[in-house]
């Protein structure tokens, strides 16, 4: 009996120690996962913020009235007349594709033929000289 | 269990012990405790210690189970009370996405009176970076005894490098939402603005405030911008093209005042509205000035001829006239001391669509007067023109009614003097007249068709209608508005000239100049409404300052730009209004 209790108290104070611990294990991780999702939220919340800075800047830009100044300055288009609208199956049929004919080169034709016989001038064959 | 052991052995030789406890010792104890047994003593205080042990873990347990249920509540909070400070508003896009008005994030400088030490040095450092703040004003504030104070609100990141260098204990910024018009001017109106609370003071900014926006911001909930966006039907670019054209013609006819409005004949939606002279939401101190309202709802005027287009459609609808009924303008038309002239006199007896498209006042009176008084006010009401016109806009203006209506008056208003009305409620009106006979009402926010046939409320029939749309185009073919006819769009249109008055009597010189365009007029789709105030005679118009001069050239450039914008195809070697559009009416 004495020596049963005297092994549980052992196993309680091991158990004790390892629950302390885990426990302190856990809460370290805990603190450490808290501060993460703390960290992205003030992230997403700069992201967005950031966003939107470049969002309102993108729209200053985009507004008509400065594209309209400066496509007057520097390009030399004009508004679209209405006889300039058309639509789309009003369109003509596509042209037929002109095919090329293949270029004819007469001296290609002349070497490529089969009874050409190469005849230079300057140097008799061999074989002529016997 | 050594304490076991020694218990076994000890008991026996307790009493033995005590015994051989001196005397004088004996009685010291007997003095100080009593004579009591100790045993059961030890064994209470045992349990007292037990007990008090046990109720501070107890304690402790209990407020470990009340950090587990409400996790870092106390970060959050002190989160949310750094921001919350300017309400975040959602973004306002137009109809196609583009932005009209955004939040950005601005710091602000504010003060703890309490925790500075140094309020003439804390003075002067923050008067030299921030110039344009006042130096008594700042001591004064500084050396409040009040927790919390703002010393300047939206300051520039560079600023804020700068104070942050100073080291002042007692400043310090938040971050708060600056409400930014990415458009200025263009939307101006229309959109409103903000104070510097971020709370909206006009336009459809108050609107937003008005549906929801105040109570989330009361329960501390509008801090995120993830509020879902509200979309106008405004179109940004529709909306510069009839703003830049209205900008040109206030120039080149030096008009006092110019204002336009481009609406959706079908769903009642304002697609644009300008109204010159503007000013720019961003530094909204211009808007106080009264040269600025918004002149076609917070503005009422004596609409001249157009007007003219809702008495012979009144007409027209009770079946007592119709378009080949003839009236006599061969002379003035006397009214006890008035005579009723007209401006493009024929001096013949003219037909309705003669009456309509030379405008005469004589022909129109005489329309009036017999469908007789009752009637003609029945019919305006009915079309919304008597009663105040409510829109998302907080700014309304109630028309000027006669608060005794008789005989003369209706022979006033049947061309558009006498009664005065906000531009809005015409555009209305003619809508009504031209969209197959239903009054919607207008709305600045997208609608749908089915939305608006829901709202829609049957006022003429859709016969009349048609003859309606026949008589505008006709007026393009062969009236005053041939100027707006620009070739593919099929317009149609009426124009109005009222002369303005001056020190009680019609100015002759001073006129107001509306018109008001449809398109395409066989099956409307669009209404243009232009609007001049004192336009000035040019030698490009031969001296004339009527409607016909002005307005309607300045529609005619603004259809021809905005209806490519606006998806309508031209169409060219259309036939005459006689064909198109009268030969559907008569059977």
């Amino acid at each position: 009996m004495r020596m049963f209790f005297r092994i549980l108290n052992v196993c309680v104070v091991v158990s004790l120690i390892v629950a302390a611990a885990y426990v302190y294990e856990i809460k370290f991780e805990s603190t450490l996962r808290a501060e993460r999702v703390a960290k992205m939220r003030a992230d997403i919340r700069r992201e967005r913020d950031a966003i939107a800075a470049l969002r309102a800047e993108w729209a200053t830009l985009d507004n008509p009235a400065r594209l309209q100044g400066l496509a007057r300055r520097h390009l030399s288009l004009r508004p679209a007349e209405v006889t300039q609208y058309d639509t789309l199956d009003r369109l003509p049929e596509r042209p037929p594709v002109i095919v090329q004919p293949p270029p004819v080169d007469a001296i290609a034709a002349i070497i490529s033929s089969p009874d050409f016989t190469p005849m230079t001038g300057s140097v008799a064959s061999q074989t002529e000289r016997r | 269990m050594s304490a076991m052991d020694t218990d076994a052995t000890t008991v026996p030789a307790a009493p033995a012990a005590a015994r051989a406890e001196p005397w004088r010792r004996r009685v010291l104890r007997t003095l100080l405790y009593g004579d009591v047994d100790r045993d059961a003593k030890a064994r209470a205080r045992v349990g007292l210690a037990i007990l008090a042990f046990g109720a501070v873990y107890a304690i402790i347990a209990a407020r470990l189970v009340m950090f587990a249920v409400a996790p870092e509540s106390h970060f959050t909070r002190r989160g949310v009370a750094r921001d919350a400070v300017a309400t975040a508003r959602p973004d306002i896009l137009d109809r196609d996405g583009l932005i009209l008005a955004t939040d950005v994030r601005a710091p602000s400088l504010f003060a703890e009176p309490r925790k500075i030490i140094d309020v003439d040095e804390a003075t002067e450092l923050l008067t030299a970076v921030l110039p344009d703040l006042d130096a008594t004003e700042l001591r004064d504030r500084l050396g409040s005894r009040r927790g919390f104070v703002w010393l300047k609100r939206e300051i520039t990141p560079k600023q804020r490098q700068e104070i942050h260098r100073l080291g002042l204990p007692g400043v310090g910024f938040l971050a708060e939402n600056k409400r930014v018009y990415p458009n200025s001017a263009e939307v101006s109106h229309l959109i409103g603005h903000v104070n510097i609370d971020n709370q909206g003071i006009a336009g459809m900014e108050k609107w937003v405030d008005g549906h929801g926006l105040q109570a989330l911001h009361l329960a501390g909930l509008a801090t995120d911008r993830l509020q879902k966006p509200i979309e106008l039907a405004v179109d940004l670019r529709v909306q510069h093209a009839l703003r830049d054209e209205l900008i040109f013609a206030a120039t080149k006819y030096k008009v006092k005042a110019a204002a336009g409005l481009v609406s959706d004949v079908n769903t009642g939606e304002i697609v644009a509205m300008v109204s010159l002279p503007d000013y720019d939401p961003n530094s909204p101190k211009q808007a106080n000035d009264p040269q600025r309202i918004n002149r076609l709802t917070t503005g009422v005027f004596e609409l001249g001829s157009t007007f003219k287009a809702l008495t012979i459609a009144m007409a027209l609808d009770a079946g007592k006239i119709t378009l080949n009924s003839a009236f006599d303008a061969r002379v003035p038309l006397r009214y006890g001391r008035f005579s009723i002239h007209d401006y493009h006199a024929q001096r013949r007896v003219l037909s309705v669509p003669e009456i309509f498209t030379y405008s005469s006042n004589i022909g129109t009176a005489r329309i009036a007067l017999a469908m007789g008084v009752e009637h003609h006010k029945w019919f305006l009401r009915k079309m919304g023109q008597l009663d105040r016109l409510r829109t998302e806009l907080p700014e309304s203006a109630e028309p000027l009614v006669p608060k005794r209506w008789g005989e003369l008056n209706t022979v006033t208003i049947a061309f558009g003097h006498g009664l005065s009305v906000a531009p809005l409620q015409a555009v209305e009106g003619i809508n009504a007249l031209v969209n197959g006979g239903l009054l919607i009402p207008p709305t600045f926010l997208k609608r749908t068709r089915e939305d608006a046939l829901k709202l829609a409320k049957q006022v003429i029939k859709p016969e009349t209608s048609q003859k309606m749309r026949y008589l505008m185009r006709l007026n393009a073919e062969k009236g005053s508005a041939r100027k707006a006819d620009v070739e593919g769009y099929y317009v149609g249109g009426k124009t109005g000239t009222s002369e303005k008055v001056v020190n009680g009597r019609y100015s002759k010189t001073k006129v107001l100049n509306t018109f008001t365009a449809i398109l395409p007029a066989d099956k409307p789709r669009y209404q243009v409404m232009i609007m001049l105030d004192e336009p000035q005679a040019l030698p490009e118009t031969h001296g004339f300052t009527t409607s016909g001069w002005n307005a309607v050239p300045t529609a005619g450039r603004v259809i021809a730009r905005i209806a490519p914008m606006l998806g309508i195809a031209p169409r060219f070697d259309l036939p005459v209004a006689d064909q198109l559009i009268l030969a559907k009416v008569r059977p």
